[in-house]
């Protein structure tokens, strides 16, 4: 009975999601309707987690039919706590888009996308069937497609389409994967897939199918070279839907990445994992390149995910336990400052009525609560501490030195320097200033946006400063990651 | 110490609802209190038998990060320098500072820069130090930017933040490998391995990065230019943070790991050859300033230029001397700073060129500048610390260890003759700085202001600090066993003996330090004959301009190198996504030996399944060739109605009916939607592009066939299907083995087959509906 | 006939690909249909063809077609056909708001938003 933890996360949103589509009209309702289950989904999840750090993985088999042959639902430390991390932004998310969307944009299912986002990018992490995987792939992104056409506006659809099609081409080249890895193995579930590589030892066409599966999901994780479909698609919609395609889409892709490369592919690390920090050094690289080449304060934000993406693959090529940790808590950690991060660039923009940096001036003596939880942001985003980046970038940076990779943490170094100045552009031209006697600051409407972001950062300042309440759970997970046959014995049951 | 160090911080956060009340008490008198408190504190460990102090607190022990905080003479000296001049720039600040001012926002960032002051020097473990150390960067940013409305606050505080961080992130990867090589966090415990980090393969790397941290908080040649911008800042901030505690900071971190790294030539190479550089290009370029803290500035560089040169000696004599200055530095350098926003409050310029003769109306700053430059200048009269830091700056700089590399002794050579050569400037601006502010032509119409005395509260600190010079000069035996013996010996490792008498007689030091004052007087006297020579040393200017350069080249390039592939054309995307996959996955499946080829397990072929294949495989061709929309959405039916004929030859009944009714469905889609666009348009593009994209498309094409046809013939396991089949009918209960793994064994992904198409009619919904008229919305 | 199979599903891709590289919209939609024929048509092709009866379980029979590539298959079909019919949508609405149906004029600048 209580195996059906695992699929709480899913069934929730989804109900709610539907229960939101059937009066769609009643604003007030469905707001605080959103509202609350977004808070029981975060209450329930964090349970699970609790669950799950007590008593360990929960497995469950969709219908009793047994692993390998049914779909299995894993909740283990890993997903769960991302699980919780994505609940987390969602209630920020559920409180701000009241503010931020307009009337019309609520009433054309907003919400509804909203839950089944959730529902999609929370079954991404929790499954354990590849196939399936697949399936949540296509929930969250047909909710994204849903989210990111809402309202109709022409640059909108314009970047839509590009963000459709690259994502749907990437969506077929996933399927036709798992057919030949399906071929070759002849199953679906991620243990027994593990299991079977592992006796054959990634040998013959393996490796390349592997490499296929790893940049299925590197367009999805928006990893160099692959990343070109992200940054404008993501800042046309309205903030609060770049801040949850930011905070999670990604993310998904680079967690399908950790979980298939320290489980399934473990056999070639000298080829895979190496290329790995290639392509994690050149995102850095060139994700700051892009954020520093531009004025717009929310395409600045959004080719800041790439070295954040990077970042997180770092761990994954050096490929010891401390960088998985890493990766993990930077995984938590950036999910949440993504969000803040958007959103504030949303109000900013939203208050501005320009997302241009040359147009804005002094911000921070009419909003001084934005300004300074910018201020705040710039330096979590940038790993400085005592904040929650600075935790991730440390073990990241001690797993690359661990290896004698010196090349790519001294490259880690540097972008952090760039990050933190493509940010600190913004507040230093953006809030910083002289006082503009034109603009009338829209207080009221700024209190609004304070409190979801506020949240968020609350969270990235306790996961900073209260490092020993969550590392030691993070670490847990580094070492299990390591040994990929705990994995498949709790989901096998051998 | 805990509770010391987060003091101010504590403090802070009260400060808001305190100015609240600015316009009765100005705020600053109860900032005071803190560094008071700190100071009165810490001063009782000052003692002959003084004896280190290590207080932990744990934070994060799972990583090893712990507040860890340790007291020897060293941080006992830094953490009175910090709270007694931190005392004493408050307490001038509340003259300084008017009420009408953002009191609290200015208090806080002083505060806050306090506590991560004392966190710096106190600190153990090198991450709580790292941390620390990048707030000290941030508060300071804080307090130059304190005037943001200003553009040259605005462009000194980006400036120095980037500087100074980029060193501290250095810093940083030097923490974390000597923390991986010693397998500790502590400072304490990483000295008592210095074998095991000196013969490290990662040791040149730590030196270098740590080194970086170091030479940039303390402004070292190249890394100075921030701080003559950092001048920004409100005086008070900058007599604090930019002359007497955060930009030593950098010079701490060199003293607390010189222990390790002494032992290594490079360290005496880098750190006294960057030093001795620092002294002699910051004094040279002091000359040429106008501004009053500009001035100050490169002082202050060349002068933290010296103390690293005497901690990259690394003698017992040389190190006792550069904790002696650093104590003189703060005293001298203070004092003069305080001055000089005095003059700046009270005449409204800082242009030496616009000031002179104040000393008739200002007779008391006037008396004060002269003690503080006369000690700056090294100049020998016996109650002037200066001199005697002076002094023992050329005595250790000629007895130098021996060294074994070619570099080091030729360094160790030439570095009394730039040491002198350095002085003589030092001695050259101290003169210009007080003779041609306080002596000198008057010229007062020039000025904004009417100039008159400063009030006396604002003249306290500086008098207290002039005493300090004094007191110091007169009586340095106070010091040398109570407090600066404990300090070098903390830098030292083993106890070092004091030296500083009030008088040591003529010694070659004395003879050099005349002929510093020598060559001073005359180059001091023949100033304008002699300073065009500036005209052809661009100087401060090109290392600035390089800075400007760096940082506009990365707003410029960057800009260019994204536009170029960043440029919104889809087809640019997908070709560069297909060519990264198609070139990495080739090169795995060569390198792991991937293809294999086997046909004795093929089914069979025949002639309706070719023709079926071949009628597919045109009409996809032909798509690329019709420029007919009708045509080519009817082509595209072919290839699908194919397929699902294909499905029935593969005896997949149930597939071969849904694709029918998809494809039918589809193809009405495709014509209802493209009913009203134009029709397809002769393909015009360049035989370049035209020969990319075939090459794209079958390089990809090929590599799934291949792909496909290498795992088809690799089947190196049973599949799970046989399971499907033996338990369909008595566990799923149907027949029908595919619609009972849809329905039950897979019923999951069905249902969310389901949700999405449930989430694409809503959307498609919302496309048609929500119509983003023009002016409505 | 595998080998085949798998030729034809490459030649699918292949032209998919060349449509989805050309400026005009209904081409890329066009090759993306032919990219989603040419990835069922593998899946087909990894469960071995031909090698029994279709899986309808029926007394005496043992020898059946693998089910799991069709059901994945069915799955797959639907999903693609709701996403297409999105794209088709979408790509009416771009095309009528932006006034064109080149991808080319379709690219953006800096200043658009």
């Amino acid at each position: 009975m209580i195996t059906n933890l695992a699929v709480l996360p899913i069934v929730i949103p989804l109900l709610a999601a539907i229960i939101a589509s059937f009066f769609p009209k009643k604003l007030r309702v469905v707001r605080i309707f959103t509202q609350v289950m977004m808070v029981i989904n975060v209450l329930v999840t964090a349970g699970a987690l609790w669950y799950v750090q007590q008593n360990g993985t929960v497995v469950l088999e969709a219908g009793d039919w047994m692993a390998p042959f049914g779909i299995v639902l894993v909740a283990d430390m890993l997903s769960i706590s991302l699980v919780l991390t994505t609940n987390i932004i969602g209630v920020a998310c559920a409180f701000y888009a009241p503010k931020s969307l307009s009337q019309k944009q609520e009433e054309f299912y907003f919400y509804t996308f909203f839950f089944l986002l959730i529902t999609g990018v929370s079954g991404a992490f929790i499954t354990g069937d590849l196939f399936n995987l697949f399936v949540f792939f296509e929930v969250l992104l047909m909710a994204s497609y849903g989210l990111i056409v809402l309202g109709g506006e022409k640059i909108q659809l314009r970047e839509s389409i590009k963000y459709v099609l690259i994502n749907l081409f990437s969506s077929m080249l996933f399927v036709t994967t798992v057919a030949f890895l399906y071929s070759v193995v002849g199953t679906v579930n991620m243990a027994q897939i593990a299991e079977r590589v592992g006796e054959v030892e990634q040998k013959g066409i393996l490796t390349t199918i592997g490499m296929l599966l790893f940049f299925v999901f590197a367009t999805k994780a928006a990893l160099f070279p692959l990343y070109y479909w992200l940054p404008k698609s993501y800042i046309v919609p309205n903030p609060v839907v770049s801040a949850l395609f930011g905070a999670l889409l990604t993310k998904v892709g680079i967690y399908s990445i950790i979980r298939v490369f320290t489980l399934i592919f473990v056999y070639e690390t000298s080829f895979t994992h190496d290329l790995f920090i290639w392509i994690a050094g050149l995102s850095l690289i060139f994700g700051v390149i892009g954020a520093l080449s531009t004025n717009n304060i929310k395409l600045i934000i959004a080719y800041n995910i790439i070295p954040a993406i990077g970042f997180i693959l770092i761990g994954i090529g050096v490929f010891n336990e401390t960088g998985f940790s890493g990766s993990v808590f930077y995984l938590v950690h950036d999910m949440i400052i993504k969000a803040a991060l958007f959103l504030l660039v949303g109000a900013v923009a939203y208050l501005a009525g320009t997302s241009d940096l040359r147009k804005i001036h002094g911000f921070i003596h009419y909003y001084p609560g934005l300004g300074w939880m910018f201020f705040i942001a710039c330096f979590i985003l940038a790993g400085i501490p005592p904040f929650s980046g600075f935790i991730g970038k440390l073990l990241l940076l001690k797993g690359a030195f661990e290896e004698g990779e010196i090349a790519i943490a001294i490259i880690g170094l540097g972008s952090s320097l760039l990050i933190l100045l493509s940010v600190m552009r913004i507040f230093i031209r953006g809030f910083w200033g002289e006082k503009d006697p034109n603009i009338r600051p829209n207080r009221r409407v700024a209190r609004g946006f304070v409190f979801p972001v506020a949240l968020l950062l609350f969270f990235n300042v306790l996961l900073g400063v209260g490092a020993e309440w969550f590392y030691p759970s993070i670490e847990s997970i580094g070492e299990y990651l390591m040994n990929p046959e705990i994995y498949m014995d709790t989901v096998l049951k051998e | 110490m805990l509770f010391a160090v987060f003091l101010p911080a504590i403090l802070a956060i009260f400060i808001p609802f305190l100015s609240k009340w600015k316009e009765k008490i100005h705020t600053g008198y109860f900032v005071l209190l803190a560094p008071l408190a700190i100071f009165i504190y810490f001063v009782r460990f000052i003692g002959k038998d003084f004896d280190t102090v290590m207080e932990q607190y744990s934070w994060i022990p799972s990583l090893q990060i712990g507040i860890d905080f340790y007291l020897d003479g060293l941080s006992l000296l830094f953490v009175l320098l910090i709270s007694g001049i931190g005392a004493l720039v408050t307490f001038y600040s509340i003259f300084y500072l008017h009420t009408s001012e953002k009191l609290s926002h200015f208090y806080v960032y002083l505060l806050l820069f306090m506590t991560a002051m004392l966190g710096v020097v106190l600190s153990d473990n090198v991450f709580v130090l790292y941390s620390f150390w990048e707030l000290t960067s941030i508060s300071s940013f804080l307090l130059i930017g304190y005037w943001n409305y200003k553009e040259r606050s605005r462009y000194g505080a980006l400036k120095s933040m980037l500087i100074t961080v980029f060193g501290g992130l250095s810093m940083l990867g030097g923490f974390i490998l000597l923390s991986i090589i010693t397998n500790t966090t502590s400072i304490q415990a990483m000295i008592e391995q210095a074998d095991v980090i000196l013969s490290s393969d990662y040791f040149g790397w730590i030196l270098a990065l740590v080194l970086l941290g170091a030479f940039t908080k303390s402004a070292q040649f190249p890394f100075h230019i921030w701080l003559p911008d950092a001048m920004e800042a409100p005086t008070p901030v900058s007599a604090y943070l930019h002359s007497a505690t955060m930009v030593k900071a950098g010079i701490f971190l060199v003293a607390r790991f010189s222990p390790i790294f002494v032992m290594s030539d490079w360290f005496f190479i880098f750190v006294s050859g960057i030093g001795v550089l620092t002294l002699v290009w910051g004094s040279f370029m002091a000359v040429r300033q106008t501004d009053l803290k500009g001035i100050l500035a490169f002082s202050t560089i060349s002068q933290l230029g010296m103390i690293m040169t005497m901690l990259g000696f690394g003698t017992k004599a040389a190190i006792f001397a550069a904790v002696f200055h650093i104590l003189n530095h703060a005293t001298f350098k203070g004092s003069l700073f305080m001055i000089a926003g005095i003059v700046d409050h009270e005449t409204g310029t800082r242009d030496i060129r616009k000031l002179g003769g104040l000393f008739t109306l200002m007779p008391i700053s006037g008396t004060l500048a002269f003690f503080g430059t006369f000690s700056m200048a090294g100049v020998p009269l016996p109650f002037l610390n200066g001199f005697y830091s002076k002094e023992k700056f050329f005595d250790s700089s000629l007895h130098l260890n021996e060294y074994t590399s070619e570099l080091a002794n030729l360094l160790s050579n030439a570095i009394p003759y730039l040491a002198v050569f350095g002085s003589i400037f030092t001695f050259v601006y101290s003169m210009y700085l007080v003779f041609g502010t306080f002596l000198g032509k008057k010229q007062f119409d020039q000025l904004p202001k009417k100039p008159h005395e400063a009030p006396f509260g604002m003249l306290i600190s500086p008098i207290i600090l002039v005493l300090g010079i004094v007191v110091i000069g007169l009586a340095p035996f106070l010091f040398n066993e109570t407090i600066l013996a404990h300090a070098a010996e903390a830098i030292y490792g083993e106890p070092v003996k004091a030296h500083i008498q009030f008088w040591h007689g003529l010694i070659p030091a004395f003879y050099m330090s005349l002929a510093v004052v020598g060559f001073g007087i005359v180059l001091t006297i023949s100033r304008k004959g002699w300073q065009s020579i500036y005209r052809f040393i661009p100087g401060k200017l090109s290392l600035n301009k390089a800075y400007d350069f760096i940082l506009a080249q990365l707003e410029n390039s960057s800009a260019k190198i994204t536009n170029t592939y960043m440029n919104g054309s889809l087809r640019r995307y997908m070709v560069l996504i297909l060519l990264t996959i198609v070139i990495c996955c080739f090169t795995a499946l060569g390198l792991t030996n991937g293809f294999a080829w086997d046909t004795s397990n093929l089914a069979p072929i025949t002639v309706p399944e070719i023709l079926i294949a071949l009628a597919m495989a045109t009409a996809a061709i032909a798509t690329i060739f019709t420029n007919n929309k009708i045509a080519a959405i009817l082509i595209l039916g072919v290839v699908g109605y194919g397929l699902s004929l294909l499905f029935v030859v593969y005896k997949a009944p149930d597939l071969a009916l849904t694709q029918l009714v998809v494809e039918t469905i589809t193809v009405a889609l495709f014509l209802l939607c493209f009913y009203h666009l134009p029709n397809l348009t002769e393909r015009i593009e360049s035989k370049a592009v035209k020969s990319m994209n075939v090459l794209i498309s079958l390089g990809f094409g090929v590599l799934m066939t291949v792909v496909a046809i290498s795992a088809h013939n690799t089947k190196l396991f049973d599949t799970i299907s046989e399971y499907f089949i033996e338990t369909s009918h008595d566990l799923g209960g149907g027949d029908n083995v595919v619609n009972v793994i849809l329905v039950d064994m897979r019923g999951l992904d069905t249902m969310f087959e389901i949700v999405v198409l449930g989430i694409a009619a809503l959307a498609i919904y919302g496309l048609v509906k929500l119509r983003n008229k023009k002016g409505a919305e | 006939m595998e080998i085949i199979t798998s030729i034809l599903a490459g030649v699918l891709f292949t032209t998919g690909i060349y449509n989805l590289l050309q400026k005009q919209l209904l081409r890329i939609i066009i090759g993306t249909a032919l990219i989603s024929h040419g990835a069922h048509l593998f899946i087909l092709t990894m469960g071995e063809l031909k090698q029994g009866a279709p899986p309808i379980l029926e007394e005496g029979l043992s020898n059946y077609t693998d089910p799991l590539p069709q059901a994945l298959i069915l799955t797959s079909i639907v999903i693609s056909f709701g996403v297409t019919s999105l794209l088709l949508v979408l790509a009416y609405r771009a095309s009528k708001e932006n006034g064109t149906d080149n991808m080319d004029q379709l690219r953006g600048n800096e200043n658009d938003y």
